[in-house]
């Protein structure tokens, strides 16, 4: 219980906690002081001085934002004299102002306007000259106007204090101080939109809809982001069937208001030209024409239930997206399974996150978090494996920023990335230890973390005594190993006993991690490590997996893959088909799926006959070594249902328009676990439908009842379908371990697979024609949806190779030269770009752009969960152009 | 003529005397820190500084010993002592002369003075312009480093300090003490909100005392001589001591005057400096530095001390008394003041940031032949609305020469706007202002 | 560049303080005095040694008036322009000035070798008016020891007529000393 001061605002008494700022204990009380200098997720800094207040026994006026309240403090915020110090500062302010608001874009949403229009009188004195400063062109994504400045500071606090980027700085001195970035050039940055977001005054706004609305004429949608697992809230402001703009509100949601590059400047794709209007039917010439849905539909169900006489249920398949809600991913694999019959089915965390959700479940008994943000945000001790945080779920970032930068928590990092300062957030710069782990090699670190605990003497004394047999195999398995050879080994060791020594810990783990050979045995090993340290069942501890698409952890949850039904329970399990069956009214199909790749293989062997394909591009995703496109081709039957004419829709013979998020009501479940809200901001784009309605009309077409009225009805069969489902609302209540299964993985079916998980990785030979090239995320995409972002596009156009500085140099390269990679699997000529986060010895390209990778990559199937690792590649680098050569 | 005994500026005026460590100790130098280093407890130094009723000698006045009793007995972590050479306050000299004359003086006082606080790291902060002071400075801290008057181990004492010079580039703002520390952090010199206080979080968030380079120079004689010796100098209890003050304009004999505090304006004016330069009477004096009130002939008999500038209106300030005689325009010395200030604002806070180029246009107008009868009330609400309202003493400081010019010449400011022009300086009018600098 | 050179003052420079941060000022003082300015280059190299992003190093230098971001002249005239100073004839100083180099303040002479400036309180009050051309104080100047001491900068690029140590008044029975 904090100690509570009680105050007097008013004439109204409150108790708050001891600290409290006096604006704040206000606030509570319902009296907005004005302000603009001050945010709650700012220190104070007192510079605008227009929360002054009265506190008795105190002579002068006092900033109420830099005050805190003492016991028996008595505020008054309405009085002639303080009425009086606000209209000065505003008298100040206005004198300068530009008279823009006809122009200004936050004209109606503006508090100098707000504050002006309740204080001050409706003539100015002043009859000087105001300040102008030169206009210069700041960014093609935001743009400043100076003369509209009342240096709060908020947006260089925020780049700082919460970005942890200071990109932003407040040059010059008195009366002409302003907002830069560096001498003049154009701002570099992360494009989070926290400055435009946190700008009280229309000094920084976003150009993307510079002029084109007032508040009031938009709508509005409450919705979550589509690109990355973190579930941000968004604000949709909609009109005439355009997004206009996107805000995330302060308190609201998981991000708090929070977003960044993708979600601020990312949501033109919905409303891109290229959007698919009308159903696509592949006619006699060979060429795909648009058609009616009247048109396209009963034949394709027609199509359809033939293929399934023929050859049967067993050969058709169906790929769906995790970008899609759990409304359309649960109707797809019902479809699938009811409708047509078949366990062929399977979604995009094949790519990497079932590895996870499969490790999980089956150590600890859930896929899920067994802790929120919160836990992040309050941990003592967060420890970083391959996650590119940053850049892949640069929200979570946030969170881990938070923590360390406002709570003092340690960060440990293992990361293909070293510390390295530049205009955008590298989280290991926060680390207080760091190891740079090279392409592929973090399940040989998470070995020696294991092995450390040992060495370290950190088993858990409980542990040991009821899990002997587990604790002297895995002992003897990982000791035999020796430390990595490409990591320091103190540093290892000394992290280790950080996290386990700590009061609360968390592990996150990302892409570097999951999507590289062995990201299912490290996961378990992870598992091992939490259970030796004593730490899998405690509060505020847990394994906290990253999901790069934002319903990743949705899919595996509506059973959206061939082995897991909805929870996800596994197909096999009695009591999961049991009461599914009483849901369905039917039992669905006990035969054993086939997944992505081998769905890909069954194709091209003609075993499988038809394929549906939905948000999921396999053309383009898989390496050019796999072939997928001739694959596909040897199809009868290829339905592809998208918002774009992709590669793999190019080679189909139905294409369906499908809905953006934008358009269809839904839910999506982040990696937290957290089930939010999707909600209609546009009518759907010409013809396009929600993907579970264009299911469910297939499917009736097809005389398989698979009815629903709207997103809810759906929803409530959810729930039905998975026991203790539910929304978690804004704060969820995480996961807890299962006791039971814990047991069972104790008692023995650890040994099932430990043989493997503690095997020698050769540690790699030092050779200087091999580079490490890792395909990635970057910050400002996500898939290749985000490809058809304009603001996107501003910021990054095209797919560069990024490398380090040192090496380029080492190299003879400079900026834009172009160079050709050779691996075993193929080339390909890219131009060069440098980066002091690169490790020495990698590449990194970013994944958006792939394609222009594709003969260079080639697939490798995990044996036990069949992700298709192919990302990586060792290649030989030669310079083959000079920048400005094409 | 000066009849007064110096104190401060008694060695660097004897023929010869050169200000190196030889002749500093042959002068007597260093003796105070024999006597009190590792022998009388710092806690006692402080009760010494205190009761010889010190002040700070920059422009504060905050009583010395009290500042540094300040700084919490029981903190673990480090302490900073910082010299604020930053001697930026239009009309001041004397710490410039203090420190390019007589180096030792001043750094045998941060000596004690750190052993007082038990810090271990002392600063500098000496103003860019202040090149050859730099250097000199430079010198001296290495002959008291040979001569293991600093360093790891003081005259075999036990105590280490080291004392660092860091230099500032251009900001008078950086005199003020949290932006002082600001600066010293390698930012912006703005001011801090306090509290917190430098007491306790001050350099690095650690307990800091920032001392004026008078105020240590005074230190080493207190030390040696006694406080009730320093205390019955000047006017005690209130203003012990002497003081060097600055005198400059239309004075004969411009400079630094050492002088016992308590003396009056006629006789610093009249009889010490030599008088009025010319023919021309009297007409007005700022007391105390740029940021003081201007005061009249009729406050000549006001003696030069803390409580009687109070009373009058004005402040002791930095001790920078600067002269005017009669055929001075008002509105144009208050325009060239207001030009300084609005050139040094640092920006931070909405009423000195956009006030101080407010007023600098009005003034500016005045002074140029277009001035409006409303401006004078305006000028005056206007500073009503700075004073008190700033994170800083500077808005107070920036609105003194209106204030008090307004007070005293408002006939002066009348007679420009009724005749459209400057009665004393005939010029074309110049550009209205449109940018700050 | 900088870092090349000065390796071992830049080493004993961040050795002063607890903080790197509190390094910024000697270091930009280091890359003006060696390159004459405060480029962007230098500006970066800084941040790199100090774990700054160049924003924020930027935004520092640009809050104080001796670092220059451009180069200049290679003598910079700092006028006083002060109120005690300009009691005592700053404008007839800069009259005298323009008189010889036909520059106002804020210009370049043709040849590169002055540039005047304006700045405010050199601590000089009683002894203006005055200048300060780079590191040197002028103080108590006429228009003859104007002339004389322009022309020994251009000749030989030091003046003997520059002033300091101060002391002021000068004691009775004693000439000034250098």
């Amino acid at each position: 219980m904090a100690d509570m001061v009680n105050v007097l605002i008013d004439g109204k008494p409150i108790a708050v906690e001891k600290g409290t700022l006096v604006i704040e204990a206000a606030r509570r009380l319902g009296i907005m002081v004005p302000h603009f200098c001050y945010h709650p997720k700012l220190t104070y800094d007192a510079n605008c001085r227009m929360c002054l207040v009265e506190i008795e026994k105190i002579p002068k006026l006092q900033t109420s934002c830099s005050t805190v309240c003492t016991e028996g403090m008595v505020v008054r915020t309405n009085t002639p004299v303080v009425n009086e110090a606000h209209q000065s500062v505003l008298e100040f302010i206005l004198a300068n102002h530009p008279l823009d608001c006809p122009i200004c874009d936050q004209g109606g949403r503006c508090d100098l306007q707000d504050f002006s229009h309740q204080y001050t009188p409706t003539t100015s004195v002043f009859s000087d000259t105001k300040r102008v400063y030169q206009k210069e062109f700041f960014s093609p994504l935001i743009e400043k106007e100076m003369n509209r400045c009342v240096s709060c500071l908020r947006c260089v606090r925020y780049c700082d204090q919460v970005m942890d980027v200071k990109a932003l700085g407040n040059a010059g001195r008195s009366t002409m101080t302003e907002i830069v970035h560096f001498a003049g050039h154009q701002l570099d940055c992360e494009f989070c939109g926290g400055c435009v977001q946190i700008c009280p005054v229309g000094a920084i706004t976003s150009r993307l809809s510079m002029y084109e609305f007032r508040p009031w004429m938009m709508k509005r949608a409450d919705s979550t982001c589509g690109y990355c697992g973190d579930g941000c809230a968004l604000i949709l402001q909609t009109r005439d069937q355009k997004v206009v703009e996107v805000m995330s509100a302060y308190g609201e949601g998981r991000n708090n208001g929070d977003l960044c590059a993708r979600g601020f400047f990312g949501y033109q794709y919905a409303t891109h030209q290229d959007r698919l209007m009308s159903p696509l039917n592949r006619q006699a010439d060979g060429q795909l024409h648009p058609a009616t849905w009247d048109e396209v539909l009963p034949a394709l169900a027609e199509r359809l239930t033939q293929l399934k006489l023929a050859h049967g249920a067993e050969a058709i398949g169906g790929i769906i997206s995790a970008r899609c809600t759990n409304e359309d991913l649960y109707v797809f694999q019902k479809f699938m399974r009811l409708t047509i019959g078949s366990n062929h089915l399977d979604s995009t965390p094949r790519y990497g996150h079932v590895n996870a959700a499969r490790a999980m479940r089956r150590v600890q008994g859930t896929n899920r978090w067994t802790v929120s943000y919160e836990d992040l945000v309050q941990a003592d001790v967060l420890l970083l494996i391959g996650t590119q945080v940053t850049a892949a779920n640069p929200i979570v970032g946030l969170k881990v920023k938070e923590a360390v930068k406002k709570r003092g928590a340690t960060l440990l990092t293992l990361e293909t990335l070293t510390p390295s300062i530049d205009t955008t957030s590298n989280i290991t710069n926060l680390s207080a230890r760091h190891l740079t782990i090279q392409v592929g090699r973090h399940g040989a670190a998470v070995q020696g973390l294991v092995k450390a605990v040992f060495d370290e003497n950190l088993v858990d004394a409980g542990l040991s005594a009821r899990a002997s047999e587990l604790v002297s195999r895995v002992r003897e398995a990982a000791t035999a190993l020796p430390y990595p050879s490409d990591v320091d080994e103190a540093t290892l060791r000394a992290m280790v006993k950080t996290f386990a020594g700590a009061r609360r810990g968390v592990i996150l783990i990302g892409q570097d991690l999951l999507q590289a050979a062995g990201g299912y045995e490290a996961t378990v090993n992870l598992m091992d490590f939490l259970l030796l340290i004593g730490k899998l069942n405690q509060p505020g501890w847990g394994l906290a997996p990253l999901t790069e698409e934002n319903n990743e952890q949705g899919a595996v949850e509506m059973g959206a893959m061939a082995e897991y039904l909805p929870g996800p329970t596994d197909i096999t399990d009695p009591a999961a088909r049991s009461l599914l069956a009483g849901v369905w009214k039917e039992e669905p199909p006990v035969s054993k799926g086939l997944r992505l790749l081998e769905m890909i293989e069954a194709a091209r062997s003609g075993r499988l006959k038809a394929l549906i394909v939905i948000g999921e591009n396999p053309v383009r995703s898989l390496p050019a070594s796999l072939k997928a496109a001739e694959a596909l081709e040897k199809l009868e039957l290829l339905v592809v249902q998208e918002l774009f004419l992709t590669e793999t829709a190019k080679l189909a013979n139905v294409v369906l328009p499908a809905c953006s998020y934008a358009e269809k009501n839904g839910t999506f479940t982040n990696s937290e676990g957290s089930v939010q809200k999707v909600r209609q901001g546009l009518d759907p784009l010409g013809d396009s439908r929600p993907d579970w309605e264009i299911l469910s009309s297939l499917s009736v077409l097809m005389g398989y009842p698979l009815e629903y009225g709207d997103a809810k009805e759906i929803l409530k069969e959810i729930r039905a379908a998975i026991p203790g489902y539910r929304i978690l609302g804004a704060t969820p209540e995480p996961a807890r371990v299962d006791s039971r299964v814990v047991e069972r993985y104790v008692s023995g079916e650890f040994a099932d697979d430990l043989a493997t998980r503690y095997r020698a990785t050769p540690s790699p030979k030092p050779n200087g024609h091999a580079w490490h090239l890792r395909v990635g995320q970057t910050l400002f995409h996500s898939g290749a949806m985000s490809t058809k972002a304009k603001g996107l596009l501003e910021i990054q156009k095209e797919g560069k190779l990024i490398m380090n500085p040192a090496d380029a140099e080492r190299l003879g390269l400079t900026e834009g030269d172009r160079v050709r990679l050779r691996s075993t699997a193929g080339e390909a000529s890219v131009p060069v770009t440098m980066l002091g986060r690169i490790p020495a010895g990698t590449l990194f390209y970013p994944e958006s752009f792939r394609e222009d990778l594709a003969s260079l990559l080639a697939v490798t199937p995990d044996p036990v969960t069949g992700v298709p690792y192919g990302k990586l590649a060792t290649v030989t680098v030669e310079k083959v152009g000079s920048g400005g050569e094409k | 003529m000066n009849k007064y005994e110096p104190i401060l500026l008694k060695n660097m005026v004897q023929p010869g005397y050169t200000g190196s460590l030889a002749d500093y100790e042959r002068a007597g130098g260093y003796q105070a820190l024999r006597k009190a280093l590792g022998k009388i407890a710092p806690a006692d130094i402080i009760e010494v500084v205190k009761k010889s009723g010190l002040r700070g000698r920059g422009g504060a006045g905050f009583p010395t010993g009290v500042k540094w009793s300040f700084i919490p007995k029981d903190h673990q972590g480090p302490r900073y002592l910082i010299c604020n050479a930053d001697e930026s306050e239009p009309g001041t000299f004397k710490d410039r002369q203090l420190m390019e004359r007589d180096p030792h003086q001043m750094i045998e006082g941060m000596i004690l003075a750190a052993y007082a606080i038990s810090t271990h790291v002392a600063y500098i902060y000496i103003r860019g312009e202040f090149v050859l002071g730099a250097k000199i400075l430079e010198n001296a801290l290495a002959e008291a480093y040979r001569a293991s008057y600093l360093g790891p181990n003081i005259l075999g004492s036990g105590f280490a300090l080291d004392i660092y010079m860091h230099r500032g580039a251009g900001a008078y703002i950086c005199g003020e003490e949290t932006a002082l520390l600001e600066s010293m952090e390698g930012k912006r010199g703005l001011p801090r909100t306090k509290p917190p206080f430098p007491a306790t979080h001050g350099l690095f968030q650690q307990p800091t005392v920032v001392n004026n380079v008078e105020t240590l120079a005074n230190v080493p004689h207190i030390v040696n001589r006694g406080p009730e010796w320093f205390a019955s100098i000047g006017r005690p209890p209130k203003s012990t001591g002497t003081r060097i003050f600055c005198l400059s304009g239309h004075v004969t004999r411009p400079g630094n005057y050492e002088v016992p505090m308590g003396i009056t304006f006629r006789e610093m004016i009249y009889e010490i400096a030599g008088g009025m330069r010319g023919d021309k009477p009297l007409k007005a004096f700022i007391p105390g530095g740029a940021s003081a009130a201007f005061l009249t002939p009729e406050h000549l008999d006001v003696k030069m001390d803390f409580d009687s500038l109070a009373q009058a209106g004005s402040m002791l300030g930095s001790g920078g008394v600067t002269v005017m005689e009669e055929g001075t325009c008002m509105v144009w010395a208050a325009e060239n003041l207001l030009q300084f200030f609005n050139h040094e604002s640092c920006g931070k806070c909405t009423p000195c940031r956009e006030g101080s180029l407010w007023l600098l246009q009005i003034l500016r107008r005045i002074e140029h032949g277009r001035g409006r009868q409303e401006d004078l009330d305006l000028l005056l609400r206007l500073c009503g609305n700075i004073a008190g309202r700033t994170v800083c003493a500077f808005g107070d400081a920036e609105i003194a020469p209106i204030t008090s010019t307004l007070q005293h010449f408002r006939d002066e400011y009348e007679a420009h706007i009724q005749g459209q022009r400057c009665p004393f300086r005939p010029q074309p009018a110049a550009e209205l202002i449109t940018v700050g600098h | 560049m900088l870092i090349e050179k000065h390796k071992d003052k830049i080493t004993e420079i961040l050795a002063r303080y607890p903080e790197k941060r509190a390094a910024l000022l000697p270091l930009l003082w280091l890359a003006q005095e060696e390159f004459g300015h405060v480029s962007e280059g230098a500006m970066k190299e800084i941040a790199g040694v100090l774990d700054l992003t160049p924003p924020q190093v930027y935004e520092t230098v640009t809050f104080y008036t001796m670092l220059n971001r451009q180069p200049i002249g290679k003598f910079h005239i700092q006028v006083c322009r002060s109120l005690m100073c300009a009691l005592v004839g700053t404008e007839q100083l800069l009259g005298w000035i323009h008189a010889r180099l036909g520059i106002k303040p804020g210009q370049t002479t043709p040849d590169g070798l002055f540039t005047l400036s304006q700045v405010e309180c050199l601590a000089s009050c009683g002894t203006g008016p005055m200048m300060q051309v780079n590191d040197d104080y002028f103080e108590q100047l006429t228009q003859e020891k104007l002339n004389r001491i322009l022309d020994d900068l251009k000749r030989e690029g030091k003046s003997p007529l520059a002033t300091g140590p101060f002391m002021f008044p000068v004691p009775a029975g004693r000439h000034r000393e250098a």
